[in-house]
């Protein structure tokens, strides 16, 4: 019997610390966060947390929602997927929010997904991604490959570069991606000349650099992703290839590889994303103020990712304020009715049917300066993709994820 | 054509012989504190992110680049020293604990990295630029960690059978007691195998800051591979880091080569489940010299 | 024996009582909790499974993480497809347990049968782990599937079927509460389940295993066969554990297969308690718990405090949380103390050496070595060595050091085999075979320093050589009550053998190789450590041996050798140099010269 006790107390001490959540007055409306703070992926993750806080502080400056304040829940997964299915569970059914915002990776979000989808709450995914998610549950507000590959290709063959060279990240996002790039290259008229895949723990170029030697193709067009990977760029500088290989990317700068690299090393790499901080415009302008303000002077670069958590926040508080409830339905049935404003990347609006953003993709080189310089843009771009296979509004009941070879 | 091959060639044995220096580099001090005192530091690839980041501080600061990584090795070691003095030394022959507490450690490094760094990767520039060989470019630097590899090597098997401290060293593994016996401190020689051990790493981090990006989880992704390369290599300090290095670094590298990255990780790691399991004392432990 | 039946009356009771308090929780609990406590009630799972293994059956693995990992993608992907078929995902979770546990069985083979080394039983298994991590991540494309079911690489699998019975169109899906209480029960069932092994005698050779190898195997045990099964079952629990918490989430992926649970899994037992099951359950819920509470508050912190946390336990707490915890308890209700009894007692009783302790069917048996040769690297320990050892009798083995006589021996007992030549038992070559089967065959095996089990009781070590021969509970019982008695041990049968004085341990190692029925007793350098007293009672010991069956002695006391008065052979420089009486060599100069190193003609061996 003795040896029960302390077995017992343990077990009870453990339940009862789950203290019931703070009894919230009726005023404040629950949303929930869950991100990587800490652990690896936290170079995303961090931007990202800093623009949810940021964004919850001006929609509560600006009078909050419906005449109430927004109470954010914030939880940090610590780089740890099945913190994500723990986190979201908590706040569907402790915390009890209106909407859930969050994950930084693809796993995370199908980490999510189901939790939310069961527990009926609405659920944004801020990220960039590789397409196809068709779930009536969920908007992103993310960039996706349709939006985001084809300009880069088309600014590689307008300059006169036609054999590409695909490096890309060996996990779903650069498998996928690279298929998108494969398409539009042999669209446009290029070729591939090679393709590889590189292990997110990969920090060691050589054989991939001795390969590119030996192909030789005028662009590099790097899937990258991660802190490991950064090791490429500066290995390929270190060869001397720069200046026979042009690098073309759709993940550069999203873990501010252009803060770390030296401006030689990361001189004339050409991305493209909705957003980046030398964008002109008032909205841009206020925003970067405030953000200044709140996060100081030096930090390191407000990314593309941080954006996309904005007008994820905001995109709901205006659909909210438009259905005139937090109920998910009218919330869902408003954003679908083309809810839009003019943002910090210009000019976003969701799209009804896929649940993704119309946005404008800008075109940009690495400078000098630790940034980037503009160099182009294309305006109001659809989701070409996930339009020809994802309607949901004639399937209110789908939930699922789309990829180029099982589309059908 | 000729010029050709002969480019071909040296690329390819630059490539290799990175691959194999990098992992020569990364477990050579987690061989030293196996081989010498049986413990297993899961914080090793925490110490080798300390080293590059007290590289990052050191050019920062207006050091020049070799300077500052001799200094970042110093602090790393006298790091090492004060870790053995506070933790280790109760963990002796306490395999499962010593790995608990080391991982604990890890923990704490890497979130305190963030705290002091950021958590965005940071970094040099490589220095050195680029040889052209037949038509082919290799970068400077990875010939300088090439001879750095050795050269610690070399120095490693020097501090051990130069100078007192290796002497005395070698003989407190072989029969701890006896050379207790004899007046040597044991205490003493494990804080000093510790601080080499730890300098080790840390000198590794410094070499590699150059070359990759900076960043508070970098421990991570060596860790496992140094840990492969040490027990195939088995207690051998210099003899199992050199054979298994070369071994394993050899074939990840070829294989890559041939196929693709992950085929040459997934060889890597098979080959050296494999190997284990054949020479369960390591490829050292075949050898007869026993450093 | 009475006391460990109720000991095990007491713990299934326990798992009852605690089974009902965490199934009442979940009724009164909010729904987020319990949907909460289901995964920390999980992680217990697993945790036992490493306790099993690693507590009980001595073996680090760091590849329990993996084997929940293959539970849960194996759940996965049954489900996915069987769900449609069947309307039930219940047999997913058995394909799942299966799944799991034949790898474990292929490991393990691995492993065990070829003899790995403890530290490189982990490092395999780690590596294992970051295999199967590695190759599932790069799962992504569309062309990577099983049946229905799309492995999606490092996204995982989406859409996992949660637990479903067959009522109802498409099956009834559990509600939280109902998975709750079923992942409890199968908590429950698991615990007693191992909580009855390991009271029958798996259990206790499986203790005695993890005491001293070594010893458990020359009582003629397959030490593999055993570890091979402790770690199968090890990964079918971590396999259900996995399966169960697939359909939890409803969705998986490969960092599962990660180092952070890897380590996490070793964490959590060492935190709760090496050896405890409870304590794993307590280990995983209290980490578990804090690092939860963390994530939503300390944030940043969390890894710093985690980490500190880790060191406070090893450093103050190294026997984990739930053992401390036991024992003051138990202080504090004052359990009896062990009793150290003086151990400067006169040996009792073992001068009733009159004759063996029981009629067995020991009869000698011809012990034969032919032209064996050893080799080290460069060094020929042992070369051409043939002697023929009578069926019965005792027969000495002399020689200077590094003569070549413990190679001999440990060639005769099976430590190594041989680089050439041959050993037969009563006609039976016995070369290829492992040290167990030895033993098992006849050859009864007492080393130089005492082999026992210094932490069980002198009535279990003796039961557990008893055991090893007659494999019938009953029986082994009944022997060592005979050996107890013979020995004139009966006030301390109970008490660890660890507390014997020198002397003493050895006449038990001595009784326990008496246990196990031999026909050829190889006794190494009995009289180390010995008094004059003990040596002399030590030669009536090895006379009265030798009278039933063949008894061979390496020794270096001459005393001793000389009051046995036997037929000696020497030794010098790996082979047999001469052979005889004692009294016959004595006188040959040759002999003289090589105990004495006298003349030139010698070489450094």
């Amino acid at each position: 019997m003795i040896r029960i006790l302390p077995w017992l107390a343990a077990l009870c001490l453990a339940f009862l610390t789950q203290s019931p959540a703070i009894a919230a007055d009726k005023e404040p409306i629950m949303v929930g966060s869950v991100l990587d703070e800490t652990g690896g992926l936290n170079v995303y993750g961090k931007a990202m947390a800093d623009a949810t806080k940021l964004a919850i502080k001006s929609i509560n400056d600006s009078g909050g929602v419906l005449g109430r304040p927004l109470k954010l829940v914030t939880y940090d997964a610590q780089s740890d997927n099945s913190k994500y299915t723990t986190y979201a569970n908590q706040l569907a059914l402790r915390d009890r929010v209106a909407v859930i915002m969050g994950g930084v990776t693809s796993a995370s979000r199908e980490a999510i997904r189901p939790v939310a989808d069961r527990n009926k709450t609405l659920y944004f995914y801020n990220e960039q991604y590789e397409g196809g998610v068709c779930d009536k549950n969920v908007f992103t507000t993310g960039i996706v490959p349709s939006q985001q590959i084809a300009p880069l290709v088309d600014w590689a063959i307008k300059n006169g570069k036609k054999k590409f060279y695909v490096l890309a990240a060996d996990y779903n996002y650069g498998h996928i991606s690279a298929d998108w790039v494969k398409q539009y290259v042999t669209k446009a008229g290029g070729s591939v000349v090679g393709t590889d895949f590189i292990p997110l723990d990969v920090s060691e170029f050589g054989s991939v650099i001795s390969k590119l030697q030996e192909a030789k193709p005028d662009v590099v067009f790097s899937l990258l992703v991660g802190g490991n990977h950064i090791a490429f760029y500066r290995q390929f500088a270190a060869a001397g290839l720069s200046s026979h290989m042009q690098i073309v990317s759709a993940t550069f700068g999203l873990g501010n590889e252009q803060v770390v690299l030296s401006p030689k090393e990361a001189n004339g790499i050409v991305v493209a994303f909705p957003y980046f901080q030398e964008l002109g415009g008032a909205s841009n302008d206020k925003f970067r103020e405030s953000w200044t303000k709140a996060y100081g002077a030096n930090y390191p670069y407000i990314t593309d990712s941080a954006v996309a958590v904005w007008n994820g926040w905001h995109l709901w508080a205006m659909a909210v304020e438009k259905a005139g409830s937090t109920d998910r339905d009218k919330v869902i049935a408003a954003l679908e009715s083309g809810v839009g404003f003019d943002g910090p990347s210009g000019k976003v609006s969701v799209d009804a049917g896929t649940h993704h953003l119309v946005q404008s993709v800008h075109i940009a080189r690495a400078n000098e300066s630790h940034g980037f310089t503009v160099i182009g843009d294309q305006q109001s771009v659809a989701p070409g993709y996930e339009r020809s296979v994802c309607n949901l509004i004639a399937n209110p009941k789908m939930a699922r994820q789309f990829t180029p070879s099982n589309a059908n | 054509m000729e010029a050709s091959t002969l480019g071909w060639v040296a690329n390819m044995a630059a490539s290799v012989g990175l691959s194999i220096a990098i992992l020569v580099l990364v477990s050579l001090g987690l061989s030293v504190l196996f081989g010498m005192m049986g413990i297993i530091n899961l914080a090793h690839g925490e110490f080798l992110m300390f080293g590059a980041f007290a590289t990052l501080a050191g050019v920062r600061s207006g050091l020049p680049l070799p300077i500052a990584m001799v200094l970042a090795t110093a602090v790393v070691a006298g790091f090492g020293w004060v870790v053995e003095r506070a933790l280790i030394r109760h963990l002796y022959g306490r395999l499962a604990d010593s790995m608990l507490a080391t991982w604990g450690l890890s923990l704490i490094m890497s979130q305190v990295a963030v705290y002091v760094f950021g958590p965005t990767t940071q970094g040099i520039p490589t220095p050195g630029g680029s040889l052209q060989v037949g038509g082919y470019s290799i970068s400077v630097y990875s010939i300088v960690l090439i001879l750095a590899a050795f050269a610690l090597l070399g120095m490693v098997y020097a501090v051990f059978t130069q100078t007192r401290y290796g002497v005395m060293a070698r003989a407190a593994v072989q029969r701890p007691q006896m050379a207790s016996a004899i007046g040597i401190d044991p205490r003493r020689i494990n804080a000093l195998t510790f601080m080499l051990g730890a300098g080790l790493a840390g000198a590794a981090g410094a070499l590699l800051a150059p070359m990759v990006g900076v960043m508070p989880t970098m421990g991570e992704a060596y860790i496992a591979r140094a840990f492969m390369t040490v027990v195939v290599g088995g207690s051998g300090v210099l003899t199992g880091a050199a054979a298994a290095s070369t071994l394993l670094g050899g074939v990840e590298n070829v294989v890559s080569y041939l196929s693709t990255p992950f085929f040459g990780q997934a060889a890597l790691l098979v080959l050296a489940i494999c190997l284990v399991r054949v020479m369960p004392t390591g490829i050292s432990g075949r050898l007869r010299r026993k450093l | 024996m009475k006391s460990s039946n109720s000991t095990l009356r007491l713990r299934l009771v326990t798992c009852a009582v605690v089974a009902l308090v965490c199934l009442a929780l979940g009724v009164l609990m909010p729904e987020f909790a319990v949907m909460q406590a289901t995964s920390w009630v999980l992680y217990g799972l697993l945790a036992v499974s490493l306790t099993l293994v690693w507590g009980h059956g001595g073996i680090f693995s760091f590849g329990q993480g993996a084997f929940f990992g293959i539970g849960a993608y194996a759940y996965s992907l049954a489900a996915i497809n069987f769900l449609p078929v069947t309307n039930e995902t219940l047999s997913s979770v058995v394909v799942a347990t299966l799944a799991a546990a034949m790898l474990a069985v292929l490991v393990g083979y691995f492993i065990f049968y070829g003899n790995v080394g403890d530290v490189y039983v982990g490092i395999i298994t780690l590596a294992m782990t970051l295999v199967l991590f590695t190759v599932l991540s790069s799962t992504a494309d569309p062309k990577y599937h099983i049946g229905q079911a799309q492995l999606g690489g490092y996204n995982g699998i989406s859409g996992v079927p949660p637990l479903t019975l067959p009522l109802g169109d498409g099956g009834t899906a559990l509600t939280v509460v109902q998975s709750y209480a079923l992942v409890v029960l199968v908590c429950a069932l698991v615990a007693a389940g191992l909580y009855i092994l390991l009271q029958r005698p798996f259990g206790r050779v499986l203790t005695a295993l993890r005491e001293n190898e070594l010893r458990t195997q020359l009582l003629a045990y397959d030490v593999r066969l055993r570890k091979l099964i402790v770690f199968a079952t090890g990964g079918a629990i971590a396999g259900v554990a996995g399966a169960l918490y697939a359909a939890w989430a409803m969705f998986i992926s490969p960092g599962v297969f990660g180092l952070s649970l890897a380590a996490q899994v070793v964490i959590w037992v060492l935190v709760g308690g090496r050896v405890s099951f409870a304590g794993a359950f307590v280990g995983a819920l209290l980490v578990q718990s804090v690092s939860f509470a963390l994530g939503g508050g300390a944030g940043d912190a969390t890894p710093i405090v985690l980490g500190v946390v880790l060191i406070a336990v090893v450093l103050f707490l190294p026997v984990g949380v739930v053992p401390t915890l036991t024992r003051y308890f138990a202080s504090r209700f004052g359990s009896k103390a062990a009793q150290m009894k003086s151990s400067q007692e006169t040996d009792s009783g073992i001068q009733r050496l009159k004759e063996l302790p029981f009629q067995s069917h020991s009869r000698g048996a011809a012990l034969t070595a032919v032209g064996l040769e050893k080799r080290f690297g460069g060094v020929r320990a042992v070369q051409e060595a043939t002697i023929k050892f009578e069926q019965r009798g005792v027969h000495c083995l002399i020689g200077p050091n590094g003569a070549g006589k413990s190679t001999f021996f440990n060639l005769l007992v099976g430590r190594f085999p041989p680089n050439r030549g041959a050993i037969e038992l009563e006609g039976r070559p016995i070369t290829s075979m492992k040290s167990h089967d030895r033993v098992r065959s006849g050859l009864g095996i007492k080393l130089q320093v005492a082999s026992i089990f210094n932490d069980l009781s002198v009535r279990e070590n003796l039961w557990l050589a008893a055991y090893g021969r007659l494999r019938n509970s009953a029986s082994a019982d009944r022997r060592s009550a005979e050996l107890i008695d013979w020995l004139g041990l009966e006030e301390r049968a109970d008490d660890s053998a660890g507390l014997l004085s020198h002397g003493q341990k050895q006449w038990l190692e001595i009784a326990m190789v008496v246990a196990t029925e031999p026909s050829v007793i190889l006794l190494d350098e009995p009289t180390a450590g010995m008094t004059r007293e003990e040596t002399a009672r030590m030669a009536a010991m090895v006379r009265l041996l030798g009278q039933a069956v063949s008894v061979i002695v390496v020794e270096h006391d001459m005393e001793f050798v000389r009051a046995l008065d036997v037929p000696v052979t020497v030794f010098h420089q790996g082979s047999v140099f001469a052979s005889g009486s004692l009294d016959v060599l004595r006188h040959d100069e040759r002999i003289l010269d090589i105990y004495l190193g006298r003349h030139g003609k010698e070489h450094a061996a």
